[in-house]
């Protein structure tokens, strides 16, 4: 499963958004606010997806709010972690 | 001390959910027990034990609303929103109202849940969602969060004795005229931990059904939540009233209540309280006793107040549930006094009576 | 109600960081001495050695939770201070009101790792935990009477406890309560705070524009607030008064702040109005001052409105966060800076935030006056505010 499967069926699963399925994400859309509505927990809960399911530390939110952006954002952070 | 009011009950639990469901189960004279499955060194054990479903809640919220809250605080909200209800306020001005919330257990559920996520994953892998939801107030934040209530926000654990402490202080308020109404209630969770506690102090043999006055260790695993809508003493409609709150601990004697009234229990099937609660109760008073309909647990001595108003408003006590043992028994019999002493008991000296009654209504 | 505001406070208990009892604290807070450390009790996997604020030297008895010998600790001081033992309190219908986040939660995780490796753990520390429910066993080792209440209102339980005491006595449901706050430190609410990210992995730095979050602290701090007829009849001296008690719920999220302050606005408010005493009273006020990068934010704009030009500080510099216990020894250590006119430095500030609604102080400060303000804001929205003053105390 590519980066940004994986994420979006992270967020339906692990942050219970139970009336969507992960194809229903769009992968431009912001992920807090408007866009798929998370808000500051779920931010946090995110780092510690992001660290069990991916590997990756994200230091702090300074870092997090960039990626945090949409899935688009996320996967490309994760990737450019991954690789590097 | 200034008389206060129960205008609502809410009420989830094995005998369904809401004040008409907890009074047809009453005069049933049955609960409903079905299982907890535990797991432990041999094997997964089915415990019976009394299980709550919040399915309604969603009835009051939008589903997405709910997609952090536990069955912890799904139980509580149910019961808030029930007891909003039944009182007439849902959707009023809640701004003055206070909500004071009794657990015994808290969320033992998301407690465990939360170490799980360090037992599992590491210490780094610690979940946020589940560390926020594992407080003792999440169930009265998310109250006060989708009620949109101002007022002051209470919760109060003593294990067995949490539901009359917590009441002493929602009383005051009350009588302080800090809020105008109180939402108070109790909750209480099956968890794995309670079964494993279950399991590990009265198993292997495991009763099915409470007879809290046999004298033997019959305690069933309640859950669920009780709660009910206070304001002060006026002119309108309410169930009842609540005259008087004591709570503390005896190291002479027992508790005396005041007149004649029909003693209510609070023996749930524990052995070691039983002896206590017989003695306590002067010798030809009229007892009651409603455990066997809800389950043991601490949250049940807001489920007896609920049972007392319903008793009081139809001026009919209901037939005590598991009467092996105990000198009354047999149908619903009109109430022959105008007040009831909800008595609870815990450790090896405290005691809480609260006296409700229907005196000037 | 029974009686009027305001309520005596006849006797003082504390212990955390900074000392094991109220005296060394304050020469601790007064030197601006503090000593946050990698914790020394409990070993964590997180790359960063996070500091805390440890009760030095402090050894709980095996039947008992740390939390509740703790809040033994500090109630024994407070008794003794208020010249009351068991002798003198027989008879007295006493309480006891006491906050706590640790101390009643069914949380043990060697309990749940044996269990969960399929063993069948021995029930001894669930069993700890449920003899250890912090105000039964302050009313079971002093054999008290009167109602019992332990307030899990996450931070601002201690503050509150000492809060709903005064409802008791103004009541004339008790003579006496004893009342306050205790919480210990321990694994599971180490990583569950540094999960939510607000915790400073330097020494914490309330107010200050680069502050990061709290450390945690552990400790107790008890007050007794006794009746004027039992003050009368034993001839018990008030070290102080309670002069009002506000709280108020945001609504508004579990974890985070209202940005506007709305709940804490109304507790102030609230607290104020129970003794009609006008913000101008106000001499100084304890602010909770966790260093989180919100509440700082939060809290300091609403003073800012409400008590302008009012010295502030946050003593979790000394103490760290020791959670339900913040608000009962922020409560102790506000009846001993009033009690010597000043008030210590808020440690760790040193960078005004101009995002903020005014800085701390940042050196010994004299005050003028005899009123102060000490307030707590904790998960969940619970605002909650006490009013202590010393006029008329001897």
């Amino acid at each position: 499963m590519d980066t940004k499967n994986k994420l979006k069926r992270i967020l339906v699963e692990d942050l219970n958004l139970e009336e969507l399925t992960p194809e229903e994400i769009d992968d431009s859309a912001p992920l807090f606010g408007d866009g798929l509505g998370l808000d500051s927990l779920d931010a946090v809960e995110l780092v510690v997806l992001v660290q069990k399911h991916f590997g990756i530390e994200i230091k702090d939110m300074e870092e997090g709010r960039t990626a945090f952006q949409s899935v688009n954002a996320l996967a490309a952070y994760i990737e450019a972690r991954l690789a590097a | 001390m200034m008389r206060i009011a129960i205008k609502g009950i809410g009420a989830v639990g094995g005998f369904g959910c809401g004040a008409a469901d907890l009074a047809a189960a009453l005069a049933r004279g049955v609960g409903r027990v079905t299982g907890l499955v535990v797991p432990t060194a041999q094997g997964e054990l089915q415990l019976p034990a009394y299980r709550a479903e919040t399915e309604r809640l969603e009835q009051f919220v939008p589903k997405r609303a709910l997609r952090r809250i536990d069955h912890y605080s799904k139980m509580a909200l149910l019961g808030a929103y029930l007891a909003l209800e039944d009182g007439g306020l849902l959707g009023s001005d809640l701004s003055r109202l206070g909500v004071v919330v009794a657990s015994g257990y808290g969320a033992t559920s998301t407690t465990f849940a939360f170490l799980d996520s360090i037992i599992g994953d590491g210490d780094i892998c610690a979940s946020p969602t589940h560390f926020a939801n594992s407080v003792h107030n999440a169930a009265a934040a998310n109250i006060s969060i989708m009620l949109g209530a101002k007022g002051p926000s209470l919760t109060v654990s003593q294990f067995d004795m949490s539901v009359p402490s917590a009441l002493v202080t929602a009383r005051l308020w009350l009588a302080e005229a800090r809020v105008d109404a109180v939402l108070f209630g109790a909750v209480d969770e099956a968890s794995d931990l309670i079964g494993y506690l279950q399991h590990r102090r009265c198993g292997p043999r495991h009763a099915g059904a409470i007879a809290p006055l046999a004298g033997g260790e019959s305690s069933v695993i309640g859950e669920g939540s009780a709660f009910l809508l206070l304001t002060r003493k006026d002119d309108t409609p309410s169930y009842c009233s609540i005259d008087a709150v004591e709570t503390g601990s005896l190291y002479h004697g027992e508790y005396s209540a005041p007149g004649d009234p029909l003693w209510l229990l609070g023996a749930d099937g524990r052995r070691e309280l039983c002896a206590r609660y017989r003695a306590a109760v002067p010798a030809q008073s009229r007892v009651a006793c409603y455990a066997p309909i809800y389950g043991s647990m601490p949250a049940a001595g807001a489920f007896d107040l609920a049972a007392a108003a319903l008793i009081l408003r139809s001026g009919r006590a209901y037939p005590i549930a598991g009467a092996a043992g105990c000198d009354m028994h047999g149908n619903a019999v009109p109430l022959e006094t105008e007040s009831i002493c909800s008595l609870r008991l815990a450790g090896d000296n405290e005691y809480a009576a609260v006296t409700l009654s229907r005196r000037g209504e | 109600m029974t009686h009027p505001w305001p309520v005596a406070i006849t006797g003082l208990g504390c212990i955390c960081a900074a000392g094991n009892d109220l005296e060394s604290c304050m020469e601790a807070l007064y030197s601006g001495r503090r000593g946050p450390a990698a914790p020394s009790r409990f070993t964590s996997g997180h790359p960063t050695r996070y500091p805390v604020f440890e009760a030095p030297g402090f050894e709980e008895p095996p039947e008992l939770l740390r939390t509740s010998a703790l809040a033994l600790h500090a109630a024994r001081e407070a008794l003794s201070d208020a010249g009351l033992d068991a002798g003198s309190l027989e008879g007295v219908r006493v309480g006891v009101c006491v906050g706590t986040t640790v101390g009643s939660a069914l949380n043990n995780e060697q309990f749940c790792r044996d269990y969960r490796a399929g063993g069948d753990p021995d029930l001894a520390p669930i069993e700890r935990i449920l003899r250890s429910n912090p105000a039964s066993v302050i009313a079971r080792e002093f054999k008290l009477t009167g109602p019992c209440q332990t307030v899990v209102n996450a931070c601002a339980s201690g503050t509150d406890a000492v809060g709903l005491a005064a409802s008791w006595i103004r009541s004339g449901a008790c003579d006496a309560v004893i009342a306050g706050g205790a919480d210990e430190l321990g694994r599971i609410t180490y990583n569950g705070f540094i999960s939510l990210m607000i915790t400073d992995e330097s020494p914490c730095k309330p107010f200050d524009a680069n502050r990061k979050g709290l450390n945690l602290g552990e400790g107790a701090g008890m007050l007794v607030l006794e009746s004027e007829e039992l003050r009368a009849r034993r001839g018990g001296r008030a070290r102080s008064f309670l002069l009002g008690y506000g709280s108020a719920c945001d609504a508004h999220h579990l974890t985070a702040p209202k940005p506007d302050g709305e709940g804490l606005r109304a507790a102030i408010a609230e607290a104020l109005s129970c003794c009609g005493t006008p913000a101008q009273a106000v001499s100084f006020v304890n602010a909770h001052g966790t260093g989180t990068p919100d509440n700082d934010r939060v809290e300091s704009r609403v003073l800012a409105d409400l008590l302008p030009g009012v010295p502030f500080l946050s003593t979790k510099g000394y103490t760290g966060h020791t959670l339900g216990a913040a608000g009962a020894i922020e409560a102790v250590f506000t009846v001993a800076c009033l009690e010597r006119g000043r008030i210590p430095a808020s440690a760790g500030f040193s960078t005004p935030d101009p995002d903020l609604g005014g800085t701390p102080v940042t050196g010994c400060t004299g005050i003028a006056g005899t009123v102060a303000l000490s307030e707590s804001l904790a998960f969940g929205g619970n605002n909650s505010v006490i009013l202590l003053g010393t006029r008329g105390a001897k």
